[in-house]
């Protein structure tokens, strides 16, 4: 356990002595303004806002993992580029220790960050169980995310081109609430629209229990399944 | 300390194997060179030895442990020293090295301001990695393999990107650690390094072992047993070693003038290399 927490320690430090990371942080406080003061102020004004406030909070939570998918994909790629990665391999340190450190406090910073959106954002009631649930679910996006990226690439202009990709991808089951409703879950190959199903849901005063589960479902086997091509590429 | 039987491997989407049946063995306290020039799959042999790449055929034994019977506290047991600088760059020397040495059950037996004392990067040891030059940052590869006391290091060209005064301390403790009674395994295609450190070399090209020996030995056999001497004068002659105080010409013509240089005819690392494969560590 002491191993995990130093390496998540020394993530955190590294984050915070890079300018350029350090400074994803205020994008959570733009979120939450967005969310509480300027989305609410819009609806106000502007009516036919009024059917889109499920995509605004869908929106907000993406974003929010968006945080963590882009810091942890840095501090992995970075490692990756200056063969620091190649260390890991040699040492009395498991690969799954080793992903467990990486993604300790981004995958609960997340959830933390989406447990307090939900509970602050104006517009629905939403209870503490599913929203710490749909937290989770929503916070499975990073290590997916930041092990994926860092399975394809190899330096940082590579996984700045991924990245850009990659944000274009978690946003496509968007386009799920834009087709006749026969076909929405067209989009559900992808896992993100799970999330996005269970906050529209949410919102609809709907159950989101089957749409959470799906979701946990095939975040599981796509967490299990890139780690698997991760853990074979990184420390080579 | 080290055995390996018939090793061959064959990077996956290969056709043909990187390694093909390499046999040798390490003792324990000796100091062990792969020579090759760059491809010949002396960082390969390496990287099966410490359990980055598995999937070999072969037998490799390790204190007469089957290697894939080890579990992660063979790990534990030993250090490497890798090619180029790895070290994460905004953090700081010490940093680096505290970091890495939380992994280990075992303790150091140097303090940290020791280590960094030994390979004279005491007035860095705060500083940002990102700020160190090349050398600097090899000397923390050196220190970081070292730090948790293995009883077997390998090192991967363990003088590169250094200057002649740090790849000399560097080559010293090296010899230090054998005689603690470390079990080094070096690769190099440095064969002044080689030569300086090795108690044994072995001569690989295209995945294969050519010879196995001490550079002594081999340096003798590939030699000339022959003495050239140089006058001021500028006259050069050879004489043959053997019964080289009852040469009367050898005796004769240096009384004719002052010498300038005496030197035996061995050969190098180098042109042992050369004869053996027909291929220069250079390439």
């Amino acid at each position: 356990m002491k191993k995990i927490i130093n390496l998540a320690i020394t993530d955190f430090k590294i984050v915070f002595r890079d300018p350029s990371l350090k400074s994803f942080f205020f994008l959570p406080i733009v979120l939450f303004v967005l969310i509480i003061w300027g989305v609410p102020f819009l609806v106000e004004k502007y009516d036919f806002l009024q059917p889109y406030i499920p995509l605004f909070l869908i929106i907000a939570v993406i974003e929010n993992t968006q945080l963590y998918c882009f810091v942890s994909s840095m501090v992995l790629i970075d490692e990756k580029e200056t063969d620091v990665a190649k260390v890991y391999g040699v040492i009395p340190f498991s690969k799954t220790e080793y992903l467990i450190s990486r993604f300790l406090i981004p995958f609960f910073f997340t959830v933390l960050l989406n447990v307090i959106l939900l509970f602050v954002q104006p517009f629905y009631e939403i209870g503490i169980l599913v929203n710490i649930l749909v937290s989770l679910l929503a916070a499975a996006v990073v290590p997916l995310y930041a092990m994926a990226i860092n399975s394809i690439v190899q330096n940082r202009m590579q996984g700045m081109v991924y990245i850009k990709a990659f944000n274009m991808l978690v946003l496509i089951p968007v386009a799920a609430f834009f087709v006749p409703e026969s076909i929405k879950h067209v989009f559900g190959i992808l896992p993100t629209h799970w999330i996005f199903q269970s906050i529209d849901n949410l919102a609809n005063g709907c159950e989101t229990g089957f749409m959470l589960g799906i979701g946990f479902l095939l975040y599981a086997i796509l967490i299990w399944m890139v780690s698997k091509v991760f853990v074979r590429r990184h420390f080579i | 300390m080290i055995q390996v039987e018939n090793l061959v491997f064959t990077y996956p989407r290969n056709d043909s194997p990187t390694l093909k049946g390499l046999s040798f063995s390490v003792d324990k306290g000796e100091v062990f060179g792969f020579l090759g020039p760059s491809g010949a799959g002396k960082s390969t042999a390496q990287k099966v030895l410490y359990k980055i790449l598995t999937g070999y055929k072969g037998i490799i034994k390790i204190n007469d442990k089957d290697l894939s019977e080890w579990g992660s506290n063979y790990l534990e047991k030993i250090g490497v020293g890798f090619e180029l600088p790895n070290h994460y760059l905004k953090l700081t020397g010490k940093e680096n090295l505290d970091l890495f040495a939380s992994f280990y059950q075992t303790k150091r037996n140097k303090s940290v301001q020791e280590l960094f004392d030994m390979v004279g990067l005491s007035d860095a040891i705060d500083k940002p990695v990102e700020a160190y030059s090349k050398g600097m940052k090899m000397r923390l590869n050196f220190i970081r393999a070292i730090q948790h006391n293995p009883d077997i290091l390998f090192f991967d060209e363990p003088t590169s990107g250094l200057d002649p005064v740090n790849a000399h301390k560097i080559k010293q403790h090296i010899l230090d650690l054998k005689s603690e009674g470390k079990t080094i395994f070096v690769t190099t295609h440095s064969m002044e390094a080689a030569d300086d450190i090795c108690d044994r070399v072995a001569l690989i090209v295209d995945g294969t072992l050519q010879i196995v020996d001490s550079p002594k030995k081999l340096k003798k056999q590939f030699g000339k047993e022959l003495l050239n001497v140089e006058l001021n004068s500028g006259e050069q002659m050879e004489f043959p070693l053997k019964k080289i105080g009852d040469n009367e010409a050898f005796l004769t013509f240096i009384k004719s003038d002052d010498v300038k240089s005496i030197h035996t005819q061995e050969a190098t690392l180098e042109e042992v290399f050369i004869s053996v494969t027909g291929k220069s560590l250079k390439q």
